[in-house]
């Protein structure tokens, strides 16, 4: 059974080790400074195994030496955002805490593939590959998995259709500035722009650039974790089982879609070893353009 | 808890149960003709439960009294197809099959929505409905499902990525004249034309035009079961949970696509009224002019229903 360990044992964390139990994909070990929270969380978690029947072994600690011999480890941890407030609010002090967990994957988990979780998102993907001098397909964040998901439910409620039956594609950037693509999204296979009229079309893309303040501030503290950790999980199953997963994620691109040492979202194949292979749309002009203004935050962050 | 029963007791409705008992959402009734057999795969089953972990009841039966009150009834029974033996060389052994087990709902269980699954398809979910007398909608067929998922596991098998990926649309009579289309099977949402030569593309769809034959052809003295009870219990499921899938089915067409009276493989919003929607796609030229070769083809076999049937 692969191991996958998460640094950072707050809703994100905890929730992920639960969608992942339930996947029976990996045994997960969680680990947090705040001392107890993690033996306690997986204590937990293994006390409702005989109900929920994963076979999974979920374990905590206070101490980043028990990442070792991680396949996957996810780093959670870090400050989030308040209300109103921009992704990019807790950069410096975000970038800080990645780099130290990374070295400790460096030191613990050397053939770990890592999932960054930690905001804002692609920027830390940059922070974190270069902290661990990894390969670029072992460093992935969640991006575009996130906000497609959440682009489907709103197509799925808007034609009043099981969530089963829709696939949605959400490139670029974790940013108000992602960019959304409905000739991508479809429902069995069916372009979204066949069911839907152009106006429906464009509310949906609008609240999904929103989505993930709408649910800051319905909640007034606590930042949206159950549609994350789902992404989360969906990325470590397709690594531990080696699925082979097409999914919108954050990864450093160098060259494609003409862009140059930036990390955004676009669609990768996910399987053993993190991202197999990055493929390349065929985007038109407007959506191309679209894309690179959409990595112009994520720059910015490390020019100022 | 709502009863889901299934007319035939062979590897496709046996399998169909398996999948459905999984799913855990609803009581299962398996009839049979044949003595005993369809008792020992309820009892069978009620073995597996603990391990298995559904919490559903099987019953196998002979007796049609016991759909009484289903939500759901699926028409599996009939003929095999041989190897060579073509779908319509059934048609007369079959009318006989399915007319009877429609008349058996209409009787016992008259609220019911009806699921064909006997071939030849499109022919049968006309009998059933005519033999049932039900409304159009609470009778469709199971084809583009089926047809939909091989041309998946084709898509993915051929391109190495995870078949959660994969969606694809096949519709047409549930024959070699099915129409899949390339542009709506698509990987994570991107169609298979930008991920596969021209070729390939074909070579698959000509591959899924003849996925029930090619099956046959390894059995030699069976067709395909699992990926067709699969099919069957997802349409229940949908139909059960008032789930509003869309879904390709075998639909009866009153104008749509420029067709009437006919049952054909077309996209439908599922739940629990059975099939809520036609879906019209706008189809190109090229594609319209596939589905309506696979019309005439249907066509055909109804004109040879025909000959034999009278429809009320």
């Amino acid at each position: 059974m692969k191991k996958v360990s998460i640094v950072g044992s707050g809703n994100v964390g905890v929730n992920s080790a639960f969608f992942i139990a339930e996947t029976a994909a990996a045994h997960v070990t969680l680990v947090d400074i705040k001392e107890g929270i993690s033996a306690g969380k997986a204590l937990d978690l293994m006390e409702a195994a005989p109900i929920r029947r994963y076979r999974t072994k979920i374990d905590g600690s206070d101490d980043i030496a028990a990442i070792a011999g991680s396949d996957v480890v996810v780093i959670a941890a870090g400050l989030i955002r308040a209300p109103g407030r921009d992704r990019a609010e807790h950069f410096e002090e975000n970038a800080e805490t990645a780099r130290q967990i990374s070295a400790s994957i460096v030191e613990h988990a050397p053939d770990a593939v890592v999932i960054v979780a930690i905001e804002p998102i692609d920027a830390m993907v940059k922070v974190v590959r270069e902290a661990t001098g990894f390969d670029r397909k072992r460093v992935i964040g969640v991006g575009g998995i996130l906000d497609s998901t959440r682009m489907a439910h709103y197509v799925a409620e808007e034609l009043g259709v099981s969530p089963r039956d829709v696939n949605a594609m959400v490139i670029g950037s974790h940013t108000n500035r992602m960019v959304p693509l409905p000739f991508y999204t479809r429902i069995n296979g069916v372009e979204v722009g066949q069911l839907l009229d152009a106006e429906a079309v464009g509310r949906i893309v609008e609240e999904t650039r929103k989505a993930g303040d709408i649910i800051v501030d319905l909640a007034k503290r606590a930042n949206a974790f159950y549609a994350p950790s789902a992404a989360i999980a969906a990325i470590v199953e397709a690594i531990c089982i080696d699925l082979g997963l097409i999914r919108s994620v954050s990864v450093n691109l160098e060259g494609e879609y003409g862009l140059e040492d930036v990390a955004v979202s676009v669609p990768c194949k996910l399987g053993e070893g993190g991202v197999q292979e990055i493929v390349e749309l065929a985007l038109n002009e407007e959506t191309r353009q679209a894309l690179a203004v959409s990595a112009e935050p994520v720059r910015a962050l490390f020019q100022a | 808890m709502k009863k889901v029963s299934i007319i035939g007791a062979g590897h496709v409705g046996a399998t169909c149960a398996y999948y459905v008992a999984e799913k855990n959402i609803a009581d299962i009734v398996l009839v049979d003709i044949v003595e005993g057999m369809p008792q020992a795969k309820g009892m069978d089953f009620c073995q597996a439960a603990p391990l298995r972990q559904y919490g559903v009841g099987v019953k196998g039966t002979n007796d049609y009294a016991d759909i009484a009150d289903s939500d759901v009834v699926i028409i599996t029974a009939g003929v095999p197809r041989k190897p060579g033996m073509d779908r319509m060389d059934l048609l007369k052994i079959n009318t006989e099959i399915v007319k009877t087990a429609a008349r058996n709902c209409a009787e016992y269980a008259p609220n019911s929505t009806i699921i064909v699954v006997s071939n030849p398809l499109d022919i049968m979910c006309m009998v059933a409905l005519d033999a049932s007398g039900f409304a159009l909608r609470r009778v469709f067929g199971m084809a583009g499902i089926l047809d939909s998922t091989r041309f998946r596991w084709f898509v993915a098998e051929k391109l190495g990525v995870s078949v959660y990926n994969v969606q694809a649309m096949v519709m047409g009579g549930h024959g070699d004249t099915m129409v899949p289309l390339p542009r709506f099977t698509t990987v994570n949402g991107i169609p298979i034309t930008e991920l596969m030569s021209a070729a390939d593309v074909e070579e698959l769809s000509d591959r899924t035009r003849n996925g029930g034959a090619e099956i046959v052809k390894y059995l030699k003295t069976g067709s395909a079961f699992y990926a067709p009870a699969a099919s069957a219990a997802e349409m229940a499921e949908a139909v059960l949970t008032d789930e509003k899938r869309i879904q390709p089915c075998a639909a009866y067409l009153r104008g749509e696509y420029g067709h009437e009276a006919i049952y054909l493989g077309v996209p439908v919003l599922i739940g629990a009224n059975g099939v809520e929607k036609v879906i019209e796609l706008d189809l190109s030229m090229e594609e319209k002019a596939m589905l309506d070769n696979s019309v005439d083809a249907v066509n055909e076999g109804l004109k040879a229903l025909r000959t034999f049937y009278t429809m009320r």
